[in-house]
C-alpha cells in the first residue's frame, strides 16, 4: 500500500479499564486532505480512541503513527504541538478570558505581548472567515463562535488533524452550515478533519471515508460512497439478539399514568401513556432529552410546565418526595454518584428511602430496619457479606440491587430505570431483567433507559424514540425492525 | 498465608488512626503529669472542668453541621450577639426569660443561615463556608451596635441577682458542676438524637451524599435548614454558660470559636466531608483541645507558641482525615 497521503495509522491499539475493555486491537488509517467520519453508540470506544490519540489516555498496546513519526506516551500538549488537536464537544476555553488570549493560551511569552496575540488572532480567524472581535470575552461568545476560536486556537498550531467530537451538538443548522463550508476549505488547504458524529445525515454529507466502531473494536472503514445508510446503521447495533433476555412479559392494563406535557429548557412539548403493567422503553442518543423526562417526572428536575395525571388524578410534583408520594420510583442514571452513599453499609442504602414509613415519633425502629435489609438481600440475592458491609465494596450489580431493593421496599406504581445495567456483569444483567419482569407481572409499570439498543428492545412492550427533546415515534419492538427504530431515534 | 500478618499490621493501624485522638490524650496526659504534678490537683481538675463549657455546647452543635456536610463559621458573631442580647434584656424581663429569649435568638440565627444558604442554592460546603463567614460579619456588627461598643459586667451592672448565672458559673452539684451536667444532658438527648431518630439519620445521609439523598426521598433542604438552627442554639447555650464565666463580657467574646469548635469535631474523627462522625468523637476533640491548651499553660509554652500548635494540629487531622478517605 502507499503510504506517502497516510496522516495517521493506527494499529492494533488496545485500551483497558479497570474492569471494561474499551478498545480491541484498533485499526484505522486516516488520508491527508480527507474528511474521515467516526461513527458508533455510546460507549463505542470512540472518544476513549480520541483520547488515546490527543494523549489523555495512554494506549495499553499497538502502535500510532502520526505525520511520519512513530507516537508513543504522548502528553496533550505534545501532540497538539505535533499537530494533532482535538475540539470536544464541550469545549476547552477559559470563558474568563479574551478570544486572542484564549487562542494563544499559554504561549504569551513566545508571542512577543498581547499586541502580537491579538494581531495573530485577527489573522487567524480572517482565514477562516470569522468576524469576531479578539477581545470580546470568551463567557460572551455563542456556541459556534466558540468553535470558530478553538478551529484557531488549532490552526494556530499548523495542525494537520484536527478531531472534531460531536461539533454539531450545539449548533443551528445555519451555523452547520458554515460549519460544513469552513471544513471544506480546510479540506482543500490540505488539514485532515476527523469528524466524530451520531448524526448519519452529516456523515454523509461531509465525510469521504467512515469507520464505524462497535465494543472497542473497528468494525469497518469504508468510503462513504460505497456505504447507505441501513448498511451502517446494521453495523452501528451489530449485535445479534440472542437468547440473553428473559422473555418479556405482556401484562398492560389500563392507564396508569398520563404525562400531558412536559416543557422545559430542553423538552418539547412531551406526552405520553403508561400503561398497569407494562415495560416502555425510551431509545435516543446519549443527550436526547432521555434522563431529562424521567428527571422531570420524578421532580428531580424544575420543569417549565409539568401536566401529569396518575390514575386519572392531576398529580402536581416539585421535588423527588412530590415524585415518591404520587407512585414514582427513579433509579438514577449515576449509580455511584446519584444513587448510592458509597461509604455507608448495604442496610442504611436499601432502607434509606423507607426512613420515615419504619419511624414512629421520629424515633426509627431497629428491628423493622434490620429486617428490611435482611429481606431485600435474600430476595434481590445481594452478595454481600453482611448488611453492614459498605456498598462501595460491592460490584456494580450488587450496588444497583441495592438502589433496586430500596424501591422495592417502596414498592412504587411506576418505577423508572435510568441505564440499569449499565457497566453490569451479564449475569447480573440477566438478574435485573428478570427482576424487572416480575415488576411488571405484579402490576408495576416500569419506565425502561437504556443506550443498549437490543436491551430496550427485548424488554419493553413499547417503544418511544426521543430525538433532541422531543418524541420521535412510538415502535412496537416487536414487529419494528431495530432499523426503523434506532433511524427514528437518530432523526 | 503470609498475607495474614501484614492483614493484621492494617488492623492494628486502622484502630490506631481510627481512635488516634484517645491514644494522644492518654499521652499528654502521663507526659503532662509527669513533667508538672500540678497538673493532677484538684484544683486544675475544676479549672479544666470549667474550660469545657462553652466550647463543647458550640462543638456539639457544629458536629451536626459538619456530619451534614455543611460548616458554619457565624459562630463567633452568634455567640457576641447572643450574649450582649441575653444581658440587655435581663433588667428589662428577668434572667431566666432574657436566656429563653438568647436561645430562641440562637435558634432564629442558625435558621436564617440556613434558609439564606438554601435560597442562594448553596449545597456545597465551599459556598456555605463564605456565606457563614458574611453572616458572622453581620451578626458581629449587629452585637458592636447595640451595645454601642461597651463591654458589660453582670456582676456589678445590674441590680438582679442573677442566680442561674451564678450557678453555671461556679456552682456545683455532687463532684460535677452545673454546667458540666448540663453539658451531659445535652451530650445525652443529641447522642439520642443522631443514632435512633429519622431526622439524625437524614444529617448523616444528606452528608454522606446530597445528591443520592436528595434523590431518595430526604428533605435535604429542610435537613440542612435544620441543622443550622440546631448549631444557632446549641451556640447561645455556648453563649450562655461563657458570659456566666467571664464576668465582663465584650461584644467580640466570640472570636475564635468557630475555630476551636471546628477544630475539635475534626480532631475528634468527624469527617469534613461530610456523613461520617458524631457527638461522642467530639466530645473526645474537645477534651483534647482544652487538655493541650492546659498542658501547655502548665507548662510554660508562650501564647503564640500554642497558637502555632493549635493550627498545626487542625492540619494534621484533616490530614489524617484524607487519608482515611483515599484508603477507604
Amino acid at each position: 500500500m502507499d503510504n506517502s497521503d497516510v496522516i495517521l495509522s493506527v494499529q492494533n491499539v488496545n485500551k483497558s479499564f479497570p474492569g471494561v475493555r474499551a478498545l480491541t486491537d484498533a485499526c484505522i488509517t486516516v488520508r491527508k486532505g480527507t474528511v474521515h467520519g467516526v461513527v458508533g453508540e455510546n460507549g463505542a470506544g470512540k472518544s476513549t480512541l480520541m483520547k488515546i490519540l490527543s494523549g489523555v489516555h495512554t494506549k495499553d498496546s499497538g502502535t500510532i503513527v502520526f505525520d511520519g513519526q512513530t507516537v508513543e506516551n504522548t502528553t496533550p500538549i505534545q501532540s497538539i504541538r505535533s499537530g494533532l488537536s482535538i475540539i470536544y464537544q464541550e469545549f476547552n476555553l477559559v470563558n474568563t478570558l479574551t478570544v486572542g488570549e484564549n487562542i494563544f493560551l499559554g504561549r504569551y511569552a513566545e508571542m512577543n505581548g498581547m499586541r502580537n496575540i491579538h494581531k495573530n488572532a485577527r489573522e487567524l480567524l480572517d482565514s477562516i472567515g470569522s468576524k469576531i472581535d479578539t477581545h470580546k470575552m470568551v463567557s460572551d461568545l455563542s456556541a459556534a463562535e466558540k468553535q470558530m476560536v478553538e478551529i484557531s486556537k488549532a490552526l494556530s498550531f499548523n495542525s494537520k488533524l484536527i478531531i472534531m467530537d460531536e461539533p454539531s451538538s450545539s449548533l443551528t443548522a445555519d451555523e452547520l452550515k458554515q460549519l460544513f463550508v469552513l471544513i471544506g476549505d480546510l479540506r482543500k488547504k490540505g488539514v485532515t478533519i476527523i469528524y466524530i458524529s451520531h448524526k448519519l445525515d452529516e456523515i454523509f454529507e461531509l465525510c469521504d471515508t467512515v469507520t464505524i466502531i462497535r465494543d472497542g473494536k473497528v468494525i469497518d472503514t469504508k468510503p462513504i460512497a460505497e456505504l447507505t445508510r441501513n448498511e451502517m446503521i446494521a453495523k452501528m447495533i451489530g449485535r445479534e439478539i440472542e437468547n440473553e433476555y428473559p422473555e418479556r412479559p405482556h401484562a398492560a392494563g389500563e392507564t396508569i399514568m398520563n404525562v400531558e406535557t412536559i416543557n422545559t429548557r430542553k423538552l418539547k412539548n412531551i406526552a405520553f401513556e403508561l400503561k398497569k403493567g407494562e415495560i416502555l422503553g425510551f431509545v435516543g442518543l446519549v443527550g436526547a432529552g432521555r434522563t431529562e423526562i424521567v428527571r422531570a417526572i420524578y421532580g428531580a428536575d424544575k420543569a417549565k410546565e409539568l401536566k401529569i395525571l396518575i390514575n386519572g388524578r392531576k398529580v402536581k410534583i416539585k421535588n423527588p418526595r412530590d415524585g415518591m408520594r404520587a407512585g414514582v420510583g427513579l433509579l438514577p442514571e449515576d449509580r455511584k454518584l446519584e444513587g448510592l452513599v458509597l461509604p455507608f453499609s448495604v442496610q442504611a442504602n436499601v432502607i434509606m428511602s423507607s426512613l420515615w414509613r419504619i419511624s414512629k415519633f421520629g424515633f426509627v425502629n431497629a428491628s423493622k430496619e434490620k429486617e428490611i435489609a435482611e429481606r431485600q438481600i435474600k430476595s434481590l440475592s445481594i452478595k454481600a457479606p453482611s448488611p453492614h458491609t459498605k456498598v462501595k465494596t460491592l460490584s456494580g450489580g450488587n450496588q444497583q440491587k441495592c438502589i433496586m431493593g430500596r424501591w422495592l421496599e417502596i414498592n412504587p406504581d411506576i418505577l423508572i430505570l435510568d441505564e440499569p445495567t449499565r457497566g453490569i456483569d451479564v449475569g447480573t444483567k440477566y438478574e435485573i431483567y428478570l427482576l424487572i419482569k416480575r415488576i411488571a407481572e405484579n402490576g408495576g409499570s416500569v419506565i425502561m433507559i437504556s443506550s443498549e439498543l437490543p436491551e430496550v428492545l427485548a424488554m419493553s412492550n413499547r417503544v418511544l424514540t426521543i430525538c433532541e427533546g422531543r418524541i420521535s415515534g412510538e415502535f412496537n419492538p416487536e414487529t419494528d425492525s431495530a432499523h426503523t427504530i434506532m433511524d427514528a431515534a437518530i432523526g | 498465608m503470609t498475607k495474614q500478618p501484614r492483614m493484621g499490621r492494617q488492623a492494628a493501624v486502622d484502630f490506631l488512626m481510627e481512635y488516634l485522638v484517645l491514644f494522644v490524650i492518654v499521652a499528654l496526659v502521663i507526659v503532662t503529669a509527669i513533667v508538672e504534678p500540678r497538673f493532677l490537683s484538684a484544683q486544675n481538675f475544676t479549672n479544666l472542668m470549667r474550660q469545657f463549657g462553652p466550647l463543647s455546647f458550640v462543638a456539639l452543635g457544629m458536629t451536626f453541621i459538619i456530619v451534614g456536610g455543611f460548616i458554619d463559621l457565624s459562630v463567633p458573631g452568634m455567640i457576641s450577639i447572643v450574649a450582649m442580647v441575653t444581658l440587655s434584656l435581663v433588667d428589662v424581663i428577668g434572667e431566666l426569660p432574657a436566656m429563653f429569649a438568647g436561645l430562641v435568638l440562637g435558634a432564629a440565627l442558625g435558621f436564617v443561615n440556613g434558609t439564606t444558604l438554601m435560597l442562594a442554592g448553596a449545597n456545597t460546603q465551599a459556598k456555605a463556608l463564605f456565606i457563614t463567614f458574611g453572616m458572622s460579619q453581620i451578626y458581629r456588627s449587629l452585637a458592636l451596635h447595640l451595645t454601642g461598643g461597651f463591654p458589660m459586667n453582670w456582676g456589678t451592672l445590674f441590680e438582679h441577682p442573677m442566680p442561674v448565672t451564678r450557678a453555671l458559673s461556679s456552682g456545683m452539684w455532687g463532684p460535677l458542676s452545673i454546667s458540666f451536667w448540663v453539658f451531659l444532658f445535652f451530650l445525652l438527648v443529641l447522642y439520642i438524637f443522631q443514632s435512633k431518630t429519622a431526622l439524625g439519620r437524614a444529617i448523616t445521609y444528606t452528608g454522606g451524599n446530597l445528591t443520592a439523598a436528595e434523590l431518595g426521598g430526604i428533605p435535604t433542604k429542610r435537613v440542612v435548614v435544620f441543622i443550622y438552627t440546631l448549631c444557632g442554639f446549641m451556640v447561645a447555650v455556648g453563649a450562655i454558660v461563657l458570659f456566666s464565666r467571664v464576668s465582663v463580657t465584650v461584644p467580640t467574646v466570640g472570636t475564635f470559636f468557630e475555630r476551636d469548635a471546628i477544630m475539635a469535631v475534626v480532631v475528634g474523627g468527624t469527617s469534613l466531608t461530610g456523613g461520617r462522625g458524631n457527638v461522642l468523637r467530639t466530645v473526645m476533640g474537645v477534651s483534647l483541645v482544652i487538655l493541650m491548651s492546659n498542658c501547655m499553660n502548665l507548662l510554660g509554652v508562650q501564647t503564640h507558641a500554642q497558637e502555632v500548635v493549635r493550627g498545626a494540629i487542625l492540619v494534621l487531622a484533616i490530614w489524617l482525615d484524607h487519608r482515611r478517605h483515599a484508603r477507604g
